[in-house]
């Protein structure tokens, strides 16, 4: 059990480095080349999501299914007053269908927005660029993987939403039927 | 079966009946043999009187003569016996003969002859002493005094063949008296040498078999007495052996009584005092079940207590978990704004930094709700654990309780046990001081006995020498029953 005295001893911590927070101008903050990282598993696989490839994340929406002829999706959910179609992303990452419920959802797209649904979320990372590595594109397995992260122990490949995002494209695009026929 | 007595005196008394007969019927044929020599006797003193009568008369009739023939006196004495005793053996004829009517008419028609005879010889001798010897002769040869004479004879003689024939008569009787006598002593003399022969030999040969059997049966019995005697000394012995080891155990056992009224005193004193301490300890074991069940009501507010915070803490659970939900809440809100706040280009960064502080501070909460569950899971575990070992302290406490309430109820139980242990001590130790008192006297008895059966021993010797001897005595018996057999 932990000691009350410990206890104590973290609110302080945490008193302090929310005070230091405040204290730091922002001008140092942007010397530093960093990047925003979402942690996250898919079918028990450690996996990171750029902050700046997404418009928001969401957690436990109701997704109604609809019939469609892609497998990956999982139906529209509403967010933000509109509705978003899901796919899910252990699907799009060459998995099967997860056996826990893919309660999470990052949003992503521009002009379509769509949610990527996985089943767990473990946390905001902020790492240096200098952490983040290129991979192999010659690797067709790892197409829509084209950075690792690596600090420390840590460990992940980094899911490249525009790829995720092209590929959803061009699934519905091919699953559309043709106007000129 | 007759016994020895009855047989013998059977034996005497047809022996006895028999010279009884015998002699009666001796006796008998000797009274008539008596009877009938009497008779002859009688005869024989009737025919000499009769033989007197004349003799006398002719001795009269002689001195007649001779005084008339001489004239001398001296001759007349014959006469003068004759004359004087005539009358005297008449008398005594008559008396004899009394009985006899004939003779008795005999001598009536004889005595006037004789006093005719006697007046004719007193008157010759008259005549003659007056001198006149002629008249005399002559009245003489006149043969008056013959006549008289004769005709007497002639009746003297009849008397005496009437006597002759009573003679013979009675002489053939007392012959034949004689003769039954004889043949009745004789033949009776004989049957009852036979009789007496035969019945001693049946009773010789009855009372040999029967004492041969009583004696053989005496030799056995006196055999067998004589192995039971010795069987007796010998148990007699042993008897008193093993009386002289039976007083020495009660000897020992008077002890162990006394020891045994001892220890059973001790045990009642013991006993007492145990009780005394049984109540006390029950009186102890009552305060104890009084604390128990205090203790046992602390145990069941401790349990309500518990299960009180385990409830508290699921309520915390449940409020962690909205704060927890707060705070993914947060965090997801802060990553949002983070998001708006980088495609906000430099206007968002401050926003941003605020964002990410709040995503931190969200992340923190998190990470401490987090660990408030582990916490609270560890608190819960803790009361379970808690709750379950109070079960289990009360669930104890109330065995406890129960044990307490059965210790109480053994202990009631023993105090009443011990009272009644107390009691029956005494009552021991009371019958053990009778008992003792009845093997002393019992101890007196066994000696009183052991002396019996010394001289049960000493007299079972005795019967043994006696048996011995009762045993000579029936193989001497034996031989003298079986020595004739045997010679």
């Amino acid at each position: 059990m932990t000691e009350p005295l410990a206890i104590a001893s973290k609110a302080v911590e945490l008193r302090n480095a929310f005070d230091r927070a405040r204290a730091i101008p922002s001008s140092a903050r942007a010397v530093e080349q960093i990047e925003g990282l979402l942690s996250i598993r898919v079918s028990g696989d450690p996996y990171a999501i750029r902050v700046s490839d997404i418009s928001g994340l969401a957690t436990n929406r109701k997704v109604v299914a609809f019939p469609s002829s892609i497998p990956e999706l999982l139906g529209v959910a509403g967010v933000r007053g509109g509705l978003v179609s899901v796919y899910s992303l252990a699907e799009l990452l060459g998995y099967g269908r997860e056996a826990d419920q893919a309660r999470w959802l990052v949003l992503c797209g521009v002009e379509e927005s769509v949610g990527l649904a996985f089943s767990a979320f473990e946390g905001f990372l902020t790492v240096p660029l200098t952490q983040l590595y290129a991979t192999d594109q010659r690797d067709a397995a790892c197409a829509r993987v084209k950075h690792v992260l690596r600090a420390g122990e840590l460990a992940c490949a980094v899911v490249s939403i525009p790829d995720i995002l092209e590929s959803i494209k061009r699934r519905c695009d091919s699953s559309r039927p043709s106007k000129e026929r | 079966m007759w016994t020895f007595g009855r047989k013998i005196a059977a034996g005497f008394t047809l022996a006895f009946l028999l010279l009884l007969g015998i002699g009666g019927v001796a006796y008998r044929s000797i009274t008539s043999l008596t009877n009938t020599s009497q008779l002859v006797t009688h005869t024989y003193k009737v025919l000499e009187d009769v033989a007197e009568v004349l003799s006398l008369l002719k001795d009269a009739e002689t001195g007649q003569r001779g005084y008339v023939i001489s004239g001398d006196d001296t001759f007349l004495e014959p006469y003068q016996t004759g004359v004087a005793s005539v009358p005297a053996v008449i008398k005594d004829l008559r008396q004899l003969t009394s009985d006899n009517p004939r003779q008795q008419k005999r001598i009536d028609d004889g005595e006037p002859l004789i006093a005719a005879k006697l007046a004719e010889l007193k008157l010759t001798i008259d005549m003659r002493r007056k001198g006149n010897l002629e008249e005399t002769v002559k009245f003489v040869r006149a043969g008056e005094g013959k006549k008289i004479m004769d005709d007497l004879r002639r009746i003297l003689d009849q008397m005496n063949r009437e006597e002759r024939d009573l003679l013979k008569q009675r002489a053939d009787e007392a012959a034949a008296a004689a003769s039954g006598t004889k043949s009745t002593i004789v033949f009776g003399t004989m049957f009852s040498l036979l009789f007496v022969t035969a019945a001693g030999l049946i009773i010789t040969r009855s009372l040999s078999g029967q004492i041969g059997a009583a004696v053989q049966h005496v030799q056995s019995s006196s055999t067998e007495l004589q192995s039971a005697a010795s069987q007796q000394a010998s148990g007699a012995k042993e008897s008193s052996t093993a009386m002289t080891e039976i007083t020495t155990t009660i000897s020992e056992l008077m002890a162990t009584s006394r020891q045994i009224a001892e220890s059973a005193e001790r045990v009642a004193h013991v006993a007492e005092e145990t009780s005394s301490a049984a109540r006390a300890g029950d009186d102890t074991v009552q305060k104890t079940h009084e604390s128990v069940s205090g203790i046992q009501r602390q145990v069941d507010l401790i349990v309500t207590h518990m299960l009180d915070l385990g409830k508290k803490s699921q309520q915390i659970g449940g409020i962690l978990e909205i704060i927890n939900e707060l705070a993914e809440q947060t965090n997801i809100l802060a990553i949002n704004a983070t998001i708006e706040a980088s495609g906000a280009g430099d206007a968002g960064k401050r926003f941003g930094v605020v964002a990410d502080e709040i995503r931190k501070l969200a992340d923190r909460v998190g990470g401490s709700t987090k660990e408030i569950r582990l916490l609270i899971d560890e608190i819960r575990a803790a009361v379970n654990t808690t709750v379950m070992a109070t079960e289990g302290g009360s669930k104890a406490v109330d065995l406890g309780a129960r044990q307490f309430a059965e210790v109480s109820a053994a202990l009631k139980q023993i105090t009443e046990l011990l009272g009644t242990t107390t009691e029956a001590a005494r009552e021991i130790e009371l019958s053990t001081k009778q008992q003792a008192t009845a093997v002393a006297q019992v101890n007196a008895a066994v000696s009183e006995i052991a002396k019996a059966s010394k001289e049960t021993e000493v007299s079972a010797n005795q019967t043994l020498q006696t048996a011995g001897k009762l045993a000579g005595l029936s193989r001497e018996l034996t031989r003298l029953i079986q020595a004739p057999a045997n010679a």
